[in-house]
C-alpha cells in the first residue's frame, strides 16, 4: 500500500465523515468561535485589553492573540486525538488487529492517513477566522498574519505527529483502557502556554513546556498578534526549533511504535 | 415497594460509580484542567490588584455552569447508553420507569460536580492566594444552587425523554452548554432596563443572578424579581419534564423505543 493511498484514504474518510455527520460538521464551525468568545467574553467582562497587554508584557492585539491560541489549541487537540487517541478507538471497535496486519507499519498508517484530515481541518478553521483577522488588521496585513498562522499550523504539525505517535505507542504498550489523553491534553495545552503564556508559568512548569512541541507552535502563531509587521528573525528561529524537535520525536516514534506493536502482537493485547 | 425500587436505583448508580472510579477520576481531572485553562486565559485581562475578586466571581460562574452542564449531560446523555444496551424495554416489562433509573444518575452527576469543584477551588485558592469559598449570603447561595440543579435535572430528563422518540444531536447539546456559560457571565446591571426581566426569564439566568448576589455580596439588584422568576421557572421546567416523561412512556408502550438517542 503506497503512501499516496494512505493519504487518499484519510481524505476520503474525512469527507464521508462530514457528509454523514452534518451536526458534527456544523459544530466544527462553531467550536473555535465559541472557545474564542468564552475567553474574550470573560476577559473583557472581568478586565480590559490594556491590563492584558501589561500582563503579557507585549504590544499585541488580544483578539488576534486568542485567535492564534484557539487555532493552535484546536489543531494540537486534533493531532493528539487523531493520532494518539485513535489507538483506543481502534481497540474498542475491534479494528486494531487489522491495522497491525496492514502492509505498512502502524506509525506510518496512523500518521499518513491523518495528515489530509488535519490539513482539511486547519484550512476550514483558517478560512473561518480569516474575515475576523482581516477586519482587525486590514486586508494586506491580515493576509500576512493568516500566512503566519498557516505556517505555524503546518510546521507545528510535523513534531506533533511524532509526539502523538509516541502516545499511541504508550497506550498500546501499557494495555490501558482508560482514556488518559482526555486529561493529559488540557495539561499539555496548559504547559504549552496555549491560553496563558508559558513564560509566565512557574519555573518547574517552564521546564516541562520546553520539551513540548506545542509550546513553539503557539509562540510562532502568536507572532501574528504583534501589532505591526511580524519580526522575521523569531519566525525563522522558531521554525528551526520545530524542525529539530520534529526530527527527534519522529525518530523516537518510528522506533517505539514498532516496539509497542511487536509487544502487543506477542502478548495478544490488542 | 416504592422505597425498595428507589434503593435499588441508587445502589445501581453508586455501584457503577465505584466500579468506574478511574474513569470518574479521569473525567473530573479533565473537566478541572479545561476549566483552569480557560480561567487562566480570561484572568490575563484582569489588573493584578483585582485578581482576587475576579477569581472569586469567575469561580461562582463556573460552579453555576458546572451544575447545569453536568446535570444535563451526565443525566440526559446517559439515555444513549441506556437505549443501546436494551435497558428501556427491560425496565418497562418490570413496570419500572426508565426515567426514574435515569434520574438516579444524580448520584454520578453530583459526585462529579463536588469533586471537580473541590479540585478547582483548591487550585484557584493555591495559585491566586484567595478564598473562593468565603461567601456573602450562604442561604441565598444554597437556594440558588438548589433551583439551578432542579432546572438542570428537568432539562436533562426532558431531553432524555425526547431522545427515545427522535434523535438529539449531542454536539448541539454541548454548544448550548457553552452558550449558557456566556449568558451566565453577563451581569444583570449591564443589561438595559427594559430587557432585564426578559433576560431573567431565560432558563437558569434568574437563579444564576441570585448565586452572584449570594456569593459576592453585590448590590441586591432586582433580588425579589429574580427570586420569584427563579422559583416559577423551576416549577415550570419540572412540570414540562414530568409531562414529557409521561408522554414518552405512553409513546414507548405503543410504538417501542426508537433506538436513536443522542448522536
Amino acid at each position: 500500500m503506497s503512501l499516496k493511498t494512505l493519504l487518499k484514504s484519510g481524505f476520503t474518510l474525512e469527507i464521508y465523515f462530514y457528509k454523514n455527520n452534518r451536526a458534527t460538521f456544523l459544530a466544527m464551525f462553531l467550536w473555535p468561535y465559541l472557545m474564542l468568545a468564552l475567553i474574550l467574553g470573560m476577559g473583557y467582562l472581568f478586565g480590559s485589553p490594556s491590563a492584558f497587554r501589561q500582563n503579557v508584557r507585549m504590544d499585541v492585539d488580544p483578539v488576534v492573540y486568542y485567535v492564534a491560541s484557539t487555532l493552535i489549541a484546536m489543531s494540537a487537540l486534533s493531532v493528539m486525538w487523531g493520532v494518539g487517541g485513535s489507538i483506543l478507538w481502534y481497540k474498542w471497535s475491534g479494528t486494531l488487529p487489522y491495522m497491525l496486519l496492514s502492509p505498512n507499519r502502524m506509525s506510518t498508517t496512523l500518521v499518513f492517513s491523518f495528515i489530509p484530515r488535519y490539513m482539511l481541518g486547519v484550512l476550514i478553521q483558517l478560512a473561518e477566522f480569516a474575515p475576523l483577522i482581516m477586519l482587525i488588521e486590514g486586508v494586506s496585513n491580515g493576509l500576512v498574519k493568516i500566512g503566519i498562522l498557516a505556517l505555524a499550523a503546518t510546521v507545528g504539525m510535523i513534531p506533533l505527529l511524532g509526539f502523538s505517535a509516541l502516545f499511541a505507542s504508550f497506550l498500546i504498550t501499557i494495555e490501558e483502557e482508560t482514556n488518559v489523553l482526555s486529561w493529559l491534553n488540557p495539561l499539555i495545552l496548559l504547559f504549552s502556554g496555549a491560553f496563558y503564556p508559558a513564560y509566565l508559568l512557574p519555573y518547574w512548569a517552564r521546564l516541562i513546556s520546553q520539551i513540548l512541541p506545542t509550546t513553539y507552535t503557539v509562540e510562532l502563531a502568536r507572532l501574528a498578534a504583534i501589532v505591526g509587521a511580524p519580526p522575521l528573525a523569531p519566525i525563522t528561529f522558531l521554525i528551526g526549533i520545530l524542525l529539530g524537535i520534529a526530527l527527534i520525536y519522529n525518530s523516537l516514534a518510528y522506533l517505539l511504535v514498532g516496539y509497542g506493536e511487536k509487544k502487543a502482537m506477542k502478548k495478544g493485547a490488542i | 415497594m416504592v422505597l425498595t425500587r428507589i434503593k435499588a436505583i441508587l445502589w445501581l448508580h453508586t455501584l457503577r460509580l465505584w466500579r468506574y472510579r478511574w474513569s470518574f477520576l479521569n473525567y473530573t481531572l479533565a473537566v478541572t484542567a479545561w476549566i483552569f485553562l480557560f480561567v487562566l486565559g480570561a484572568l490575563l485581562f484582569v489588573p493584578k490588584e483585582y485578581l482576587g475578586l475576579a477569581v472569586k466571581s469567575a469561580f461562582w460562574v463556573i460552579v453555576a455552569w458546572n451544575v447545569i452542564s453536568e446535570c444535563s449531560s451526565l443525566i440526559g446523555a446517559w439515555m444513549n447508553f441506556f437505549i443501546s444496551i436494551g435497558m428501556i424495554e427491560e425496565h418497562i416489562i418490570r413496570n419500572i420507569s426508565p426515567f426514574k433509573v435515569i434520574l438516579g444518575r444524580v448520584v454520578t452527576s453530583f459526585s462529579v460536580i463536588f469533586v471537580t469543584l473541590f479540585f478547582i477551588s483548591a487550585i484557584l485558592n493555591g495559585v491566586f492566594k484567595t478564598n473562593v469559598w468565603s461567601v456573602n449570603d450562604s442561604y441565598l447561595l444554597a437556594l440558588s444552587f438548589i433551583t439551578l440543579a432542579l432546572q438542570g435535572l428537568a432539562y436533562g430528563v426532558t431531553i432524555a425523554a425526547i431522545s427515545v422518540r427522535t434523535s438529539v444531536p449531542h454536539n448541539m447539546l454541548e454548544i448550548i452548554n457553552f452558550a449558557v456559560i456566556g449568558l451566565l457571565m453577563i451581569p444583570l446591571e449591564k443589561v438595559p432596563n427594559f430587557l432585564a426581566i426578559p433576560f431573567l426569564c431565560i432558563p437558569y439566568m434568574a437563579s444564576a443572578h441570585l448565586a452572584k448576589i449570594g456569593a459576592s455580596g453585590a448590590q441586591p439588584y432586582m433580588l425579589l424579581e429574580a427570586l420569584a422568576i427563579s422559583l416559577v421557572e423551576t416549577i415550570i421546567m419540572l412540570a414540562i419534564a414530568a409531562y414529557m416523561i409521561k408522554k414518552s412512556e405512553e409513546w414507548i408502550r405503543r410504538n417501542g423505543v426508537r433506538a436513536i438517542g443522542f448522536f
